[in-house]
């Protein structure tokens, strides 16, 4: 205890079949965690619906982002073509909704892709260039035939031995905790 | 006993039911386009081209959905599409009820009561007639009557065709196993598909851009392919929640379909927006009169005051067709719940009608003011409400006679169990 302390990061268990981590990741939801993760090699087909992740609200960023676009559009074609230098052309208006929609539009789709790529990013937490799964020494087969589950040492029903022996209780593997 | 047995005695009930409504509708509105032909007032035979349009660009809609759907090789709408080719049974019964204004145009004594170009001694604002008008003349090597004659069959066999043929090849695929079947409808697919594009933008310049025969946009058979994908497409939604609430696709109609459905619904809202913009946009920025005559009749009168038809495109198109189903297809849970997503089917459809009026009621009649015209206000008659149930009627009563034809879904289609285990 004299040397410097680690903190736990978390309880790492490996399962061999997609359907038993399936089955485990359904137990981990049921039994109230919030702070967990899977692992996996390939995508597995409505696990997002056993681990009972929400759909990403990242769609309010891209709205978000769409919208303060539009805004930008009206705002600068108003400022150029009505306010700071005001000219007529082609017997138009100097501002109006219909003449530089095209812009409004462009800036629209851009702000959008903004919003959904930045907020991605923030969603994510990017970027991030270490994870203390990665120290755990079978992370590496996790990208080939090894599915992990992480009950993160944060999640406010984790408890070192409870869990440890929840883990094992579905089925899984090789029980490791991960210190950051 | 059985859902099936259930339906083979109810169906017929509710397809004379269907029938009734569809002769009692046009019983009323042909009875008043008759009356509009003798004393020669346009609107009631307005209302029955109007009844006409409203199911005819659903049909071709769906014609074009049922295309697409087989060039892609799309294997999630397989259970939807059986639906649309039951709906396709109405193009034959739709040939008839145009059949009518075909007979005014072609062969009475006033031709130029709908499609005035037709009629050489009609008199347009300003008071020449069609025969001395250098514009007619000009355009004179397409629009005219024989042509026009040739035109009308000719599309109609196209489109009776194409829906037959489709609906061939995925009926008797059922009987006769084989996947040469899908090829088939994949391969008429892909050369119905230009065939049909064509064929249809001439119609709508025959039916609807004609109307103002002086008036000329390249995009209005897109415009005309948009707005009946979308009606087409809300049609497929309003088919499929009731054949999934009470009928054979309950169980099988799912979540991920809705939302495919959904996400076709808008981009096709989008799509339709961009292209009526376009035609807009591009017709102001210009500012040419030979082009913005057809806007300003839609926006302004003789008096240079706003017009009824200003209020119509505004909210009706802008706001009504446009801005409410955008925002309300963006939300993910409006697309897969079950009754929101029909409140939005209705609302397009009925919006797309709103769409139908504006695109053919306006028109000039000859008056003695500086413009020489007024324009025609928009209303909403009694003839336009039984054509359009009238037409409805006769529509559904296709469909209904067209389901015990063949199984509730595809069952024989190579790709339907992709269709049936369907996800996101």
């Amino acid at each position: 205890m004299d040397t410097v302390e680690k903190k736990i990061f978390g309880l790492v268990a490996a399962f061999k079949t997609t359907p038993a981590v399936y089955h485990a990741a359904e137990k981990v939801r049921d039994a109230g965690f919030k702070k967990w993760d899977v692992f996996t090699p390939f995508p597995v087909h409505g696990l997002d619906h056993a681990m009972g992740v929400k759909r990403s609200t990242l769609p309010r960023m891209t709205l978000c982002g769409g919208l303060l676009g539009f805004m930008t559009g009206c705002l600068m074609t108003w400022y150029m073509n009505a306010y700071d230098y005001p000219l007529i052309v082609g017997g138009k208006p100097f501002w109006s909704p219909i003449f530089p929609f095209p812009v409004h539009y462009e800036l629209t789709i851009l702000f959008a892709a903004f919003g959904t790529f930045f907020g991605m990013f923030i969603y994510n937490g990017l970027p991030r260039h270490h994870h203390p799964i990665f120290d755990h020494p079978r992370f590496a087969s996790a990208m080939d035939d090894t599915f992990l589950v992480l009950i993160e040492a944060e999640d406010p029903h984790f408890d070192a031995e409870k869990t440890h022996s929840f883990l094992s209780g579905l089925g899984g593997q090789d029980i490791t905790l991960i210190e950051q | 006993m059985s859902p099936s047995t259930d339906q083979q005695t109810k169906g017929p009930s509710v397809a004379f039911f269907a029938l009734l409504i569809g002769f009692l509708g046009l019983g009323f509105a042909g009875y008043q386009g008759y009356q509009g032909f003798l004393l020669n007032d346009s609107r009631p035979v307005m209302s029955w081209l109007l009844g006409f349009s409203v199911w005819f660009s659903i049909g071709v809609g769906m014609l074009f959905i049922i295309m697409i759907w087989h060039v892609f090789g799309a294997s999630w709408p397989i259970i939807i599409r059986r639906q649309l080719e039951h709906a396709l049974a109405a193009f034959p019964y739709l040939a008839l009820v145009f059949l009518p204004l075909f007979l005014i145009a072609c062969f009475s004594n006033k031709p130029g009561l709908i499609w005035h170009w037709l009629d050489p001694e009609y008199i347009l604002p300003g008071g020449q007639m069609v025969s001395e008008d250098v514009l007619y003349h000009s355009k004179e090597a397409f629009l005219n009557k024989g042509f026009f004659f040739y035109r009308v069959i000719g599309y109609f066999v196209v489109w009776c065709g194409m829906s037959a043929i489709l609906r061939h090849c995925s009926f008797v695929q059922e009987k006769d196993p084989v996947l040469a079947w899908t090829h088939r409808a994949h391969n008429f697919s892909a050369a119905g598909l230009p065939l049909c594009a064509v064929v249809t933008t001439f119609a709508v310049f025959d039916f609807y851009m004609s109307l103002s025969y002086h008036w000329f946009s390249t995009m209005y058979g897109v415009w005309f392919f948009a707005t009946s994908m979308r009606a087409g497409l809300a049609a497929t939604v309003v088919i499929c929640y009731f054949l999934s609430t009470r009928g054979h696709l309950k169980g099988l109609y799912n979540k991920a379909h809705r939302y495919d459905l959904g996400s076709l619904c808008f981009a096709f809202t989008v799509f339709w927006a961009y292209i009526s913009f376009c035609q807009y946009f591009l017709i102001y920025n210009a500012n040419i009169p030979e082009e913005t005559f057809w806007y300003n009749i839609r926006e302004l009168n003789a008096n240079w005051e706003q017009n009824t038809w200003w209020l119509v495109g505004l909210w009706g198109l802008v706001a009504g067709y446009f801005l409410v189903p955008f925002f309300y297809l963006l939300f993910y849970k409006n697309k897969v719940t079950p009754h929101r997503f029909l409140f939005i089917a209705f609302w397009i459809l009925a919006f797309h009608i709103i769409d139908l009026y504006y695109n053919i009621l306006p028109s000039q009649t000859v008056a003695d003011n500086v413009v020489g015209y007024v324009v025609n206000e928009f209303s909403i008659t009694l003839a336009d409400i039984a054509a359009i149930v009238g037409v409805g009627g006769v529509c559904v009563w296709a469909f209904l006679k067209s389901l015990p034809k063949a199984a509730p879904i595809p069952i024989r289609d190579p790709r339907i169990n992709l269709s049936i285990h369907h996800h996101e």
